[in-house]
């Protein structure tokens, strides 16, 4: 409706709004209060609830601390059931501490910036019984102690929403406690090279200085194995334990170079101390470790970034559910509900658990499990499943099967199944390093074979100068950190990369497949076509509607406002793109049936809006003409007739619309050469239908939820490479069995879980900014390797020759590693000069 | 020079002690936050709204 009434506006002239008071977006007329001191205009009644909150509060130092010109985005929609979090069972999992002292940890959404932290510290912090709240600004989580004898949670996360901070706890050792382990415990071993690699650094100063001919040179190289042996063996562990895995797997891994050379480069300079002829290495070691695991804390810190953000959309997911047990209603956690129980499903909730209605009837949202956008009805009898959206009426479902065994369970496990035989990524890298591996350790070879008959001496130094020169430092960095500047990048323009492998597979692509549902569609149906007595309305020009069609349709709008059916709301929206005026009628007596339809009065007239069965059972005949037209209409296209006093009048055709930018996102990337492809349980008309309005190539229509991963395996089967780009439940196999999956942010956790890349918003647009940010990060990883073995090309000669003193060792290495790190940077540039527009919107 | 004999070891015991107060710092969560810290001593408490007659110099 928004759209329709935005290119309305922009088509009267109208001068731009000015932007919202609260959060910066175009304010909406009408919306305004008078607040702090002046009347402010807003873009929704959240922004103007949460400012008028955030006035009452004596909080309106957040306006003057929120940095000039940023856009906030309006509140995110609060939690529902805030009364939930004061039960013990669900506090147990979350809470910590006793009665008069509990914590928790919430996650918290539209957290922005540093006057945000102030805020919600302040709003807090006034509240009688909050002992501490303590925002992190980095994982927009929030850490409160209170006491529970005076506040209850649920007040404080009211308190939260009012302020415009959506906000539900979250248990941070489940979530990411073990990588949080794993990557503090990379932390010490970096440390502690860190460290070694600054005290041999100077030591090896002195002796380049000359100290190597003098007194202390004995003193130095002690002191040299005092500090590299500890590092080696603690800061070089993972690099061992690695290489032990490639060799009994047989692989010839990055990790397998890394402990050769240090362990070689070891051995010859111990071999130095104790002889006490030669040069000793021990810089080397260490600054080698060190810059490696420089290069892995990296690459652990992007993971981690876009690991937490998936697992925050995965926590908003609600956990409970109400059970009536002798009468009374229970929450409990998702669980404890047996099969058995009798659970109560309210209004807009999401069904916990596959069962039965026994009483109640409703329109229950299957898309997320069987792609149809379509709500279907449920009464008693039906079977619901785990997962969906219940409509506007109340069930009462006993539980047939807990969550492990309902149909979500088991599109769980086939996405295991599927991402268990999915062979895993391999970088360029990671093909190239089993081959540097072996021309190195042959060179090595090589070197101490033409010395030896000159003397053992010189031809050890020359193979492990060969060995040290080719550590491959540079190379080792070369993929890391141009994927940790990617996935940077890419979170800041809402392009979450969860494994960074699949960026290079992203920019070899050739074919994408997209869901139709919800993805390339709105998931929400509009009027395409409308027949009355006299036949076909032009819909495309409403400006030629005779002024008898436009009250027409004027009384059905006016009746439909009123319901919160998907049809219902497609015409309004064509009632308000035709700009007629349905607001000014009266309505009385408005009933609705879910599943058939509604019915009332429009300025005294009866109205009947429904289906064929819905007009019949309240006594109106369809004619000839408008059942033909109703028949005519692809089965699968709603729709939806209209008989006002007493006869049948209109007959409207609907059908889900694809998003705004889904033509142009499809053409560009056919543009590029790639292949689209339609994947849908819709029916093949409907799906044709689509794809010809946005361009793709091919359409697969009529499969059924299961069988998607297996198209997507067909498709991969004739050689392609494929790409599915998706958002529901039912589409998680294939996001885990194609090349890349690309889930949508709307989508549900299941298909967020399954992913290899999250878009944040829903805007398509941003599957060709991934792509774009792939090929260069892609361009980037070859330039970094090239770098490297360039540098390999001219040092290995000089090695070879025992040219390589230990200062030129000592200069070039950490150079080279210099190079890719610089040149890994520039991806941030290269994006931020051409690339994702509208970053701003994507943060 | 017999001095780098007491000079050296005792670089070391530093060095140690440095890395012993980094670990200690990350395991008690100072680089958790490494955006938010920075900017929170930044954001004063709000005493001169609550009685401007205390900064009469101030733009509110």
């Amino acid at each position: 409706m928004t759209a329709y009434q935005d290119s309305a506006r922009l088509a009267q002239g109208e001068p731009a709004p000015e932007p919202c008071y609260h959060c910066g977006l175009p304010a909406e007329a009408g919306i305004s209060a008078d607040v702090g001191g002046g009347l402010r205009h807003f873009c929704c009644q959240g922004c103007r609830a949460v400012c008028e909150a955030i006035h009452a509060a004596g909080l309106q130092g957040f306006y003057r601390r929120a940095p000039e010109g940023q856009v906030l985005g309006p509140p995110p929609e609060p939690p529902k059931d805030l009364k939930l979090y004061d039960l013990d069972e669900v506090q147990q999992e979350v809470v910590t501490g006793s009665a008069d002292e509990r914590e928790v940890n919430l996650l918290v959404e539209g957290i922005h910036c540093a006057a945000c932290v102030w805020l919600i510290e302040q709003g807090l912090g006034g509240v009688d019984g909050v002992r501490e709240a303590r925002v992190n600004l980095t994982g927009r989580r929030l850490r409160v102690k209170w006491d529970s004898t005076r506040v209850r949670l649920s007040a404080l996360l009211q308190r939260l929403a009012d302020l415009g901070y959506a906000a539900v706890p979250f248990d941070p050792q489940a979530a990411e406690g073990s990588i949080q382990r794993e990557n503090r415990r990379l932390l010490y071993r970096m440390a502690f090279a860190g460290f070694a690699a600054m005290n041999l650094m100077w030591i090896s100063i002195a002796l380049y200085a000359g100290a190597d001919e003098g007194e202390f040179r004995g003193l130095f190289h002690w002191i040299g194995l005092l500090i590299a042996t500890p590092t080696l063996a603690y800061a070089g562990w993972p690099f061992y334990a690695g290489a032990w895995r490639g060799l009994r797997q047989l692989r010839l891994g990055m990790d397998l170079p890394i402990a050769i050379g240090a362990s070689m480069t070891y051995l010859y300079s111990l071999y130095v101390t104790l002889t006490g002829s030669g040069h000793v290495y021990w810089d080397t070691v260490v600054n080698f470790l060190f810059v490696i695991l420089v290069g892995r804390y990296l690459e652990a810190m992007s993971k981690r970034r876009a690991v937490s953000a998936t697992q925050r959309l995965l926590d908003l997911q609600p956990r409970v559910a109400t059970l009536l047990r002798e009468g009374e209603e229970a929450i409990v956690p998702i669980r404890a509900v047996r099969a058995g129980d009798v659970m109560l499903v309210r209004p807009g909730e999401t069904i916990a658990a596959d069962g039965a209605v026994i009483r109640g009837r409703s329109h229950v949202d299957e898309a997320m499990l069987t792609g149809e956008s379509t709500p279907v009805s449920r009464t008693v009898g039906d079977r619901v499943s785990a997962g969906t959206l219940n409509g506007t009426g109340s069930l009462e479902v006993r539980v047939a099967a807990v969550l492990r065994d309902s149909a979500l369970g088991r599109i769980v496990e086939l996405v295991e199944s599927a991402q268990a035989s999915k062979a895993p990524i391999q970088c360029t890298a990671d093909r190239i390093v089993p081959w540097f591996v072996a021309v190195t350790l042959a060179l090595a070879a090589v070197t101490f074979g033409l010395w030896v008959r000159q003397d053992a001496e010189t031809a050890l130094m020359a193979a492990t100068s060969v060995l040290i020169i080719t550590c491959p430092c540079a190379f080792g960095l070369a993929t890391p950190m141009a994927i940790a500047v990617a996935s940077g990048t890419g979170a800041r323009h809402g392009i979450l990369v969860k494994n960074g492998a699949v960026l290079e597979t992203l920019s070899a692509i050739g074919h994408f497949v997209f869901d139709k549902t919800g993805t390339l569609t709105e998931g929400r149906p509009r009027v395409i076509a409308v027949n009355d007595a006299e036949g076909d309305w032009p819909v495309g020009t409403p400006a030629g509607w005779s002024d008898a069609r436009r009250r027409l349709l004027a009384c059905a709008a006016a009746l439909e406002v009123h319901s919160e059916h998907p049809a219902a709301r497609a015409v309004v929206d064509l009632a308000a793109a035709a700009d007629i005026r349905y607001k000014a009628l009266t309505v009385d007596d408005f009933t609705a049936a879910p599943g058939y339809g509604v019915s009332g009065r429009v300025d005294g007239s009866p109205v009947i809006i429904g289906t064929a069965d819905w007009l019949a059972r309240n006594g109106v005949a369809l004619t000839a003409g408008l059942a033909d037209a109703g028949a005519g209409a692809d089965s699968a296209d709603g729709t939806v007739f209209c008989a006002i006093d007493g006869a049948a009048a209109l007959q409207l055709t609907l059908r889900d619309r694809p998003r705004a930018d889904a033509a142009d996102t499809i053409r560009a990337l056919r543009a590029e050469g790639i292949r689209v492809t339609l994947l849908t349980g819709d029916r093949r008309r409907v799906a044709e239908a689509i794809a010809a309005d946005v361009g793709a190539d091919q359409v697969i229509a009529e499969v059924l939820p299961a069988d998607k991963d297996a198209a997507i395996a067909r498709l991969q089967a004739t050689g392609e490479r494929v790409a599915m780009v998706g958002d529901g439940i039912n589409d998680a196999p294939a996001l885990v069995r194609a090349d890349v999956g690309i889930a949508v942010g709307s989508g549900t956790d299941v298909s967020i879980a399954s992913a290899d890349i999250v878009l944040i918003t829903s805007e398509l647009g941003r599957v060709r900014d991934a792509g774009r940010l792939a090929r260069r990060t892609l361009r980037i990883i070859r330039q970094n390797i090239g770098l490297s073995i360039t540098y390999n090309v001219i040092m290995v000669p000089l090695a070879m020759a025992a040219l390589i003193t230990p200062l030129v060792a000592a200069i070039s290495m950490p150079l080279s590693s210099l190079a890719v790190i610089g040149n890994s940077a520039r991806i941030r540039r290269l994006v931020g000069a051409d690339g994702p527009g509208n970053a701003r919107r994507g943060t | 020079m017999e001095v780098i004999y007491g000079l050296i070891p005792g670089m070391l015991v530093l060095g140690l002690v440095a890395v012993g107060v980094l670990f200690w710092a990350a395991r008690s969560g100072q680089f958790e936050d490494l955006d938010g810290d920075g900017q929170r001593i930044l954001m004063d408490d709000d005493v001169e709204e609550r009685d401007p007659r205390r900064f009469p110099d101030t733009d509110d």
